[in-house]
């Protein structure tokens, strides 16, 4: 659905989106991470033919973004971080401007967007009187208006509270579930990534440093919680017996290959310490995150 | 497609308030001429021109001659400032907001997006022009008869004209007043399709059309004043000379239409060019 080719923008001396290649298939929840200034939204400018590639290709449904952008976007819905309207006009009113840059819309079938996005009461409003979390419905009934195949979403829970950060999560999986649609979720919302996405890319400073699956990131070492009268006392029993290769903060433990939590509570029971909790611990792609940026930046200390 | 995209431009254009407070400026701008030409001294000094000429000044103080006199000082000043101001906004508002950027992320060429904005600002131009004219007229009946046309200005002379032909002549110079604006509206267009505010765009089109002003009034440059835009812009006025001199009327009306065409292109060029970011 999306395919970028060695992909370079250069903005002066910065270099935006450095050899960028990705390839996003389609009924894929994606997810863009990075840190702000990343290269995340250069990146979909240039997807959606808004910032000009200084080389390299992009190709969106199967066409050149650069070449033939009309085709390229026939079937394309997106949603900016902090969505912008014709404030001094109805919420209908944008959704007939904003759609008939893809083609003619029915009435009818407005109506049917706002219903679907919980706008219906409020379409003949001045979007000036919007909430922050209605603007964002607005921005996704602006994007399903032309029936997209592929949605992309830069930032879509900037700026929302809590509320609004779980409907558009639901939103975006519901739009997934039922609509079948691929999905670019650009953000720095690491949480948010690993409810929705099946597969993501991490760019730092335009360098994509990782590209994979989501379970990829949770193969790290496995961490089990251990609540315990005496954690010290545990601790030398179990590393006595060999059944524990590290730990951490005082309550993780880093089991051996092949060693599952029944033996370390076994043992621990043996030598009459009681066991209040004991649980695996996934590792999070936060972890994941910040040991990918870690390790970018001792790269780079290490070349001056 | 073409007349989808140019009814929503009229829709951003006239759904704003502030287009409606700048026609508003105007028709209370011509009030206030109208009233200072009624009990002011102008009326009377006119009157002692015509006079001292052998016409009767109760044939040529009508409808047209005060419609006429109204218009001038907004041609002058407000129409350049308030057309620069539509015309600056027109793009680099759009980007300033935010909105071109949920347009560009549509199926539509940016040229195509460009020449139905550029329609829409020179309707805009016309129809202002066409409402100045039309209130002036109106605002000018309440008091002054439907009589002759006299019409006194450097360079034209000293001229007076039966009501139908006077009334030919103010139609005309309604469409080059129309064409005026859109001159106005295409260089600040211009400009707000460079990356840069709206203000920066209205200013730099204001500049360019006051130093055009300003070199075409200095005497070294005498030689070279077809050269300036604004000496052309004073063919609205120069038709009423007797006869009309339709040729250089139609040589202005050719470079004008360049100029509009000329602005336009540097604009696409340069919005074709420039990367659209938040």
């Amino acid at each position: 659905m999306i395919q970028l080719k060695n992909l370079y923008k250069q903005f002066g001396a910065r270099m935006a989106v450095d050899d960028l290649t990705l390839q996003v298939p389609p009924g894929e929840i994606y997810g863009l991470l990075g840190h702000n200034g990343a290269g995340k939204s250069t990146a979909i400018g240039m997807m959606l033919g808004q910032v000009w590639p200084t080389s390299g290709e992009v190709r969106i449904c199967g066409h050149d973004v650069t070449a033939h952008r009309r085709l390229a976007l026939q079937k394309v819905g997106a949603i900016f971080e902090s969505p912008a309207f014709y404030d001094y006009l109805s919420g209908r009113r944008n959704l007939e401007i904003l759609s008939s840059y893809t083609a003619a819309t029915p009435r009818q079938r407005i109506q049917e967007v706002m219903d679907w996005v919980g706008l219906s009461g409020r379409e003949d409003t001045k979007v000036r009187t919007y909430s922050h979390g209605m603007r964002a419905r607005l921005a996704l009934a602006q994007a399903l208006l032309p029936h997209p195949e592929l949605l992309i979403l830069d930032e879509p829970s900037d700026g929302l509270d809590p509320e609004g950060i779980h409907e558009m999560r639901q939103t975006i999986l519901r739009l997934h579930r039922e609509l079948g649609l691929t999905i670019l979720l650009s953000s720095h919302l690491l949480n948010e990534v690993e409810q929705l996405c099946s597969r993501i890319a991490v760019l730092n400073q335009g360098r994509m440093v990782f590209e994979g699956p989501l379970t990829a990131t949770k193969q790290g070492e496995q961490w089990v919680r251990l609540k315990v009268g005496d954690f010290s006392a545990a601790l030398g029993h179990l590393r006595a017996a060999q059944l524990i290769q590290g730990e951490r903060d005082g309550k993780f433990i880093a089991l051996q290959p092949e060693v599952g939590t029944d033996q370390v509570v076994k043992l621990l029971v043996e030598r009459g310490m009681p066991v209040y909790e004991i649980a695996c611990e996934e590792q999070r792609l936060e972890d994941f995150y910040l040991e990918l940026m870690n390790g970018a930046r001792e790269v780079k200390e290490a070349n001056g | 497609m073409l007349y989808r995209h140019l009814r929503n431009e009229l829709w951003k254009l006239f759904g704003k308030k502030r287009t409606y407070i700048g026609f508003g400026a105007f028709v209370l701008v011509q009030s206030g001429m109208l009233l200072m030409f009624r009990f002011g001294r102008v009326r009377a000094e006119m009157e002692r021109t015509l006079a001292g000429n052998g016409y009767l000044a109760r044939e040529y103080i009508s409808t047209l001659t005060v419609a006429l006199i109204m218009l001038i000082p907004q041609v002058a000043l407000l129409m350049p400032l308030y057309a620069a101001l539509v015309g600056g906004d027109m793009v680099a508002k759009e980007a300033e907001d935010g909105t071109l950027r949920m347009i560009l992320s549509r199926p539509i060429s940016r040229f195509s997006l460009l020449l139905v904005k550029w329609f829409a600002g020179v309707i805009f131009a016309a129809l202002l022009v066409i409402v100045l004219g039309g209130t002036a007229l109106a605002l000018a009946r309440i008091w002054f008869p439907w009589k002759g046309m006299f019409v006194s200005w450097p360079g034209i002379g000293f001229n007076v004209l039966s009501a139908a032909t006077g009334f030919k002549l103010y139609l005309w110079s309604i469409s080059f007043m129309a064409l005026n604006a859109s001159v106005a509206v295409g260089i600040a267009f211009m400009f707000s399709c460079f990356n840069m505010k709206p203000a920066a765009a209205t200013i730099l089109a204001l500049s360019v059309l006051f130093i055009s002003m300003v070199l075409e009034n200095i005497p070294f440059f005498e030689p070279y004043k077809e050269w300036f835009p604004t000496y052309h812009f004073h063919t609205w006025i120069r038709i009423y000379s007797q006869p009309t001199p339709w040729d250089a009327v139609t040589q202005t009306l050719c470079i004008l239409l360049a100029m509009n065409l000329t602005t336009f292109l540097v604009g696409a060029a340069a919005f074709q060019a420039r990367d659209i970011k938040s």
